[in-house]
């Protein structure tokens, strides 16, 4: 029967192709869709969780305490051994962030200092990805980064002097800092109000031996679907670390952006609903003209016994053909320009720009998960069986005497 | 002998519009295993209608129609479909191929709709292809065919069933004379030595000629009978 359903397809002709090639066309669409999104996804990913680390340990109740001393790992050293010891294969650092005044020779501003460690992967991710002039903050020589905003804002440039003062700290809450890298970050709110130092120099300033936070990076974490490790590194380290500390995954700590790269599925399964809609009302009208010319050969066939079920079939089984064809060769289609996708891809100059304000990276790899692609089938199936059903049923109908005679 | 097809006090009539129009009106006919039995009448006498009913492609108004001593008239849709199916074998006016089928898969189609494996189905295709001399066309498509030639087919998809009666409504219809006779030749001869029961129509004169039992059907009654020495 397969076979009779592929020749009664293609005595379509024109009308056939033109469909198979709508539905190859939504097949390659989706796929495309599906392998940028999960390009920008993993891109976004990979980019929050190089600010953010994969994983954040901090005081109990972090958010809900509002003195600067109380919210601070004084036992930083044996925390950051536990750490290291429960997960070894990750890399740990230690972070400080201290509110503070900033002021140039006129000007000052509200800041928020940030003390990285030196051959951290923050102060990479902070200072030398987006240094845009001069050189990021070298340990013990009372330097800093300063965003490019900020320093404008403080009418400052390198080698100028910045004056920050940290009140009501354990250290000596007032430093000058010598102006030694501006940094161009992507977020221009983030820019106007971020002073990176080196770890140790915010700690003199303003909370000697103390963190704000430790952060960890995993290994070879580079897909939104390797999200699983996260959790399991960080049911290991709740469990080994003492009580009055917790434990964040990104996602806990960036809910709203983890929000966003949530949405992107349901958005993209919404999208595919749509144009497989679309598709499948094109292979409804096929299926029907193809019923209508036919009608007497469907009276013959249930004539020679087929009955009603078998001809319902017959006509499901030329839709699915139909469709499966064009998706075959959407597929295929779809998969090659997803594999050079892979190979790395950036959107137009400006608009990469604007979405890097957003956090996704300038070139990204495409890239699909096996769900995808069978998801992408398994929706080309349904469309095939939906846009058969009218058509069937009413195939089914038909009186074989009055199907014989008719004429179309 | 049980009679194969038999028809009592057979009724039909077709409404349109809150019109009745009676095809027939209390035909009763018995065919026997092993005939070859024409209807025959002018157009319009109601020849289609009747081999219609006893192949339960329609239900009739009244009566009752019993195949191979079992009642017909009264079971659904999805029986007579099985009836159809199994034992009845249908030649209708016009070929009726399946235009995208070649002559064997053709001649094969009521097998694969059984589910006949395909080896056995082709073997049997090919065997009533060639009852009808036509396996070397078995490759062609209908349109590569000639009228007669068809028709030889649908017979043949006929016969690869072996079912217990095959019903043939003008099989000659759109056939010129000599291609008509000739194909009601092949009939007599699948009957004759196949022991292949045969109830066609015919509204042609000339084709009756060697016919054994010939049923005259006129406005839907059965007007006479002509049983000929063979």
């Amino acid at each position: 029967m397969w076979s009779l359903a592929w020749k009664n397809v293609w005595r379509g002709g024109g009308r056939s192709l033109v469909t198979a090639g709508a539905v190859a066309a939504v097949v390659t669409l989706i796929l495309l869709m599906y392998g940028f999104a999960g390009g920008a996804t993993n891109g976004m990913f990979q980019n929050l969780t190089r600010s953010t680390g994969h994983l954040v340990v901090r005081v109990k109740g972090y958010d809900r305490i509002e003195e600067f001393d109380q919210r601070l790992l004084y036992d930083l050293e044996d925390l950051k051994a536990s750490v290291q010891r429960t997960l070894p294969d990750a890399d740990v650092e230690a972070v400080l962030e201290v509110p503070a005044l900033l002021a140039g020779t006129s000007r000052s501003r509200g800041v928020v200092l940030m003390g990285l460690e030196p051959d951290g992967h923050l102060m990479q991710e902070m200072v030398d990805r987006y240094l845009a002039e001069g050189q990021r903050p070298q340990p013990g020589r009372w330097q800093a980064a300063l965003g490019q905003a900020l320093a404008r804002a403080l009418r400052v440039k390198i080698g100028d002097e910045a004056y920050a003062f940290a009140p009501g700290t354990d250290g000596l809450g007032a430093g000058a800092f010598e102006v030694s890298g501006l940094i161009d970050l992507p977020e221009s709110n983030l820019e106007a109000r971020t002073a990176v130092l080196d770890l140790a120099d915010a700690q003199a300033l303003a909370a000697p031996d103390a963190a704000s936070r430790i952060v960890v990076f995993l290994p070879d974490l580079k897909t939104l679907s390797q999200e699983k490790r996260i959790d399991e590194a960080k049911a290991q380290l709740t469990a080994a670390l003492p009580e009055g500390y917790e434990v964040l995954t990104w996602r806990e700590a960036q809910p709203a952006l983890a929000a966003i790269l949530d949405l992107m599925t349901p958005m993209l399964l919404i999208y595919a609903a749509l144009f497989f809609g679309l598709a499948g009302l094109l292979v409804v009208n096929t299926v029907y003209l193809s019923l209508v010319e036919r009608i007497r050969e469907f009276g013959i066939i249930i004539a020679l016994g087929a009955d009603r079920w078998k001809v319902m079939r017959m006509v499901t089984l030329e839709s699915l053909v139909l469709v499966l064809s064009g998706a075959l060769v959407g597929g295929v289609l779809g998969g090659a320009l997803l594999y050079r996708g892979a190979q790395g891809f950036s959107l137009p100059g400006p608009l990469a720009q604007q979405y890097a304000e957003f956090g996704l990276p300038v070139v990204m790899y495409a890239s699909v998960t096996p769900t995808q692609v069978v998801s992408v089938f398994v929706f080309a199936v349904l469309t095939a069986i939906a846009s058969a059903l009218w058509p069937a049923w009413l195939t089914g109908r038909l009186e074989p005497v009055e199907a014989i005679r008719h004429v179309a | 002998m049980e009679p194969i097809v038999r028809a009592r006090q057979l009724e039909k009539v077709y409404r349109s519009d809150g019109i009745a129009t009676p095809a027939l009106r209390g035909v009763d006919l018995e065919i026997y295993p092993g005939e070859f039995t024409a209807i025959a009448g002018p157009s319009g006498s109601g020849k289609s209608t009747l081999l219609h009913l006893l192949g339960g492609l329609d239900r009739p108004s009244a009566g009752e129609v019993w195949l191979e001593g079992e009642r017909v008239d009264d079971k659904n849709a999805t029986w007579h479909a099985r009836l159809r199916l199994w034992k009845v074998g249908f030649v209708f006016q016009a070929y009726n191929l399946i235009p995208v089928l070649t002559a064997l898969e053709n001649a094969a189609f009521v097998l694969e709709l059984r589910g006949v494996p395909p080896a056995e189905r082709k073997k049997r295709a090919l065997d009533a292809l060639a009852e009808l001399e036509m396996q070397d066309y078995a490759a062609r498509r209908p349109n590569q065919l000639s009228g007669g030639q068809q028709q030889r087919v649908a017979v043949a998809r006929a016969l690869a069933a072996e079912p217990a009666v095959i019903l043939a409504d003008e099989p000659t219809a759109n056939l010129d004379s000599k291609t008509g006779r000739a194909l009601i030749e092949y009939m007599k001869r699948l009957n004759r030595e196949k022991g292949l029961t045969f109830l066609f129509s015919t509204h042609d004169p000339r084709l009756l000629e060697h016919v054994r039992r010939i049923v005259h059907l006129e406005d839907g009654r059965v007007v006479g009978e002509e049983v000929r020495e063979a």
